[in-house]
């Protein structure tokens, strides 16, 4: 009989997950998603039921707490579920002061970006060597490769992801487990970030990618294994560019873009301290630029 | 009944506003000029000038109403200036919904897009399927928008209901250079139509007769907080034109135009558009709403609305005697 392989994404109702889940039910692999509680996983997973011929499994589980790490372990397992894929992408991010967030936005930051996805490699890695050829992927973000304001705890975090994925690869590769890691850049995968991007500078409304396309950088990446994953040519550019030039030109530049873009972000989005990036904050006055983003 | 109606100088607001004046319920509607040829006339209709950026307006036309259609948008795919559509479809709604809290509204319902769901893959997309594509223009991204502060205000304690729209079509004012009504003129009038290749991408098209009754029946029964598709059928643009030629024996030419071929015109108008800055109908990017399925259920709504849609055949044969009498007219 032919053996039946899952891949298992997590934080996959909404922005990039939603898009990697798409992307997957695509390319005919079996999905078990994992998201918050909440309609939008039973919507997704019933979506892609009946859009695409593959089995679909949805798990609502909040991963910022670690029992629940196990608990979607224990799940799968019981389920006789054989994994042969494992995306590490939900994440909480944050532009925020330091000072500004609060101890509990650093805590489910570090949990959920850092703790979960170790945990959940870990506990998956016995059944990942045994459905091997298997595959890691885990999401990191651009920023770990800069010094940026308002990242601090979310870009080490990032930091984390990307270190940890490049070791862990050399380690696995003998067991037959890929490991990589994709560094986005920025994304329209939500109103406030999308409103944020409009908002924005040239530069960061240019290097802004939709989350479908990154996605299908993403899983085509992994599939041919590579090491890590930057999608869109700016962002490539962005990064020989880092390479490049001085620290102390790199720190004005850096400073300057975050500069702006902060500065407008502060006229669209309230900071909020919430560890959440809502889409309910109201929009009464939006001080948007002038832009086309038609045609260009 | 007192009901307030915003955009009555739109397409459906102006047929809508008629049939419930008809009915009998006294409507105020609030339009920027007055004495437009736009404005329905009815000796139930009561004219407030006004605007929906402006509150004080708003404030004065809804005075003793009840129930609140709010029908007005800047629907168009493109404008000059963006801002235009976070003004009007965002801060419009969101003013049109603060006062209609204020003045202790029994129900509000609101006028969206299918184009907040999206494209649809194989199955016709329902009220709950996620969005696949990431917005790509300022008017659905806007109306999407729209519609969570319209959710957001059930929690506020306003009733809220919210209606979605297909392509409209069927008797009633033009307001718009492209519209299927249009679409459907010029293929009657012998002109040759030009339609996506392949020809077999499906749109929905829903008959204006059965929105205005939607729209009601959203008022009559809607539950707070609910989305209700008032669609009609789902054909592929080949098959519309085919029954459009069973019905009016027109003998203009469809052709299926290829995408690229599609794009280079797009950009030439752009190109002419740089030129004479003449509005643009249609962009390079906006043709990815046209090469794409759109398929809508509106089965929630004929469930728990009773919504009926009239059949594709009746609908056209309605709205080419309607556009063959207003070429006499003329």
């Amino acid at each position: 009989m032919h053996t039946k392989y899952y891949t298992l994404i997590t934080g996959a109702s909404e922005g990039f997950g939603k898009a990697l889940a798409l992307e997957c039910a695509g390319r005919k692999m079996n999905l078990i998603l994992v998201a918050l509680p909440g309609p939008e996983l039973a919507n997704l997973a019933n979506f892609i039921k009946r859009n695409y011929s593959v089995d679909v499994i949805g798990i609502a589980k909040d991963l910022c707490k670690e029992e629940n790490c196990l608990a979607l372990f224990e799940e799968v397992s019981a389920m006789k579920l054989r994994v042969n894929m494992l995306v590490n992408n939900a994440g909480l991010g944050s532009t925020l002061l330091f000072s500004e967030g609060t101890l509990r936005l650093y805590e489910t930051q570090i949990k959920l970006n850092i703790l979960a996805t170790t945990m959940l490699t870990r506990l998956f890695l016995e059944q990942l060597q045994k459905n091997s050829p298997a595959n890691v992927l885990n999401v990191g973000s651009l920023s770990c490769y800069f010094t940026l304001a308002k990242k601090q705890v979310y870009g080490a975090t990032k930091s984390y992801i990307y270190s940890f994925s490049k070791s862990l690869r050399c380690e696995l590769k003998a067991r037959g487990i890929n490991v990589s890691v994709i560094c986005p850049g920025c994304m329209y995968t939500n109103m406030s970030g999308t409103l944020l991007l409009k908002s924005s500078g040239w530069l960061a409304r240019q290097s802004a990618m939709n989350p479908e396309e990154v996605a299908t950088i993403a899983i085509e990446g992994l599939l041919k294994k590579r090491e890590v994953i930057i999608p869109g040519n700016i962002n490539k550019f962005l990064l020989v560019l880092n390479n490049l030039i001085p620290s102390f030109l790199k720190t004005f530049f850096i400073n300057r873009q975050m500069r702006t873009l902060n500065s407008n972000a502060l006229k669209t989005v309230p900071p909020s301290p919430k560890p959440t990036f809502s889409d309910a904050i109201p929009y009464y006055s939006i001080n948007l630029k002038k832009h086309n983003h038609e045609n260009k | 009944m007192k009901i307030f109606i915003t955009g009555a100088t739109g397409y459906v607001g102006h047929s809508l506003a008629l049939t419930l004046a008809n009915k009998g319920n006294q409507v105020n509607i609030l339009v920027r000029n007055p004495g437009s040829v736009k404005v329905p006339v009815h000796e139930n209709m009561h004219v407030f000038k006004g605007d929906i950026s402006n509150r004080t307006s708003i404030r004065k036309a809804m005075e003793g109403c009840s129930y609140v259609y709010h029908t007005a948008a800047l629907v168009k795919l493109w404008a000059k200036d963006a801002t235009e559509f976070y003004r009007t479809n965002v801060e419009g709604t969101n003013n049109v919904l603060a006062e209609a809290l204020e003045a202790n509204i029994k129900k509000l319902v609101f006028t969206s897009t299918c184009g907040v769901i999206g494209a649809s893959l194989k199955e016709p997309l329902t009220e709950n399927d996620p969005r696949i594509a990431t917005f790509d223009n300022d008017y659905e991204f806007t109306k999407f928008m729209a519609e969570n502060l319209v959710k957001q205000y059930i929690h506020k304690g306003l009733f809220t209901v919210i209606v979605s729209l297909s392509k409209v079509f069927g008797p009633g004012i033009e307001t718009h250079p492209v519209s299927v009504n249009k679409m459907i003129k010029d293929f009657i009038d012998g002109k040759t139509t030009f339609i996506p290749s392949p020809g077999t991408y499906v749109s929905n098209f829903c008959f204006i007769d059965d929105v205005v009754k939607g729209h009601q029946l959203a008022m009559e029964k809607g539950l707070a907080g609910e989305k209700y598709i008032l669609g009609g059928e789902n054909i592929s643009y080949a098959a519309f034109f085919e029954t459009l030629r069973g019905i009016s024996k027109s003998k203009s030419k469809v052709i299926p135009t290829p995408k690229p071929l599609a794009k280079m015109v797009a950009w030439m108008q752009w190109l002419k558009h740089t030129i004479t800055n003449e509005d643009l109908f249609f962009t390079a990017r906006g043709l990815n709403h046209i090469y794409c399925n759109k398929s809508f259920s509106s089965s929630k709504a004929m469930q728990q609305l009773g919504y009926a849609p009239t059949a594709l055949p009746n609908a056209l044969e309605k709205t080419i005697q309607f556009l063959n009498l207003q070429n006499h007219a003329h």
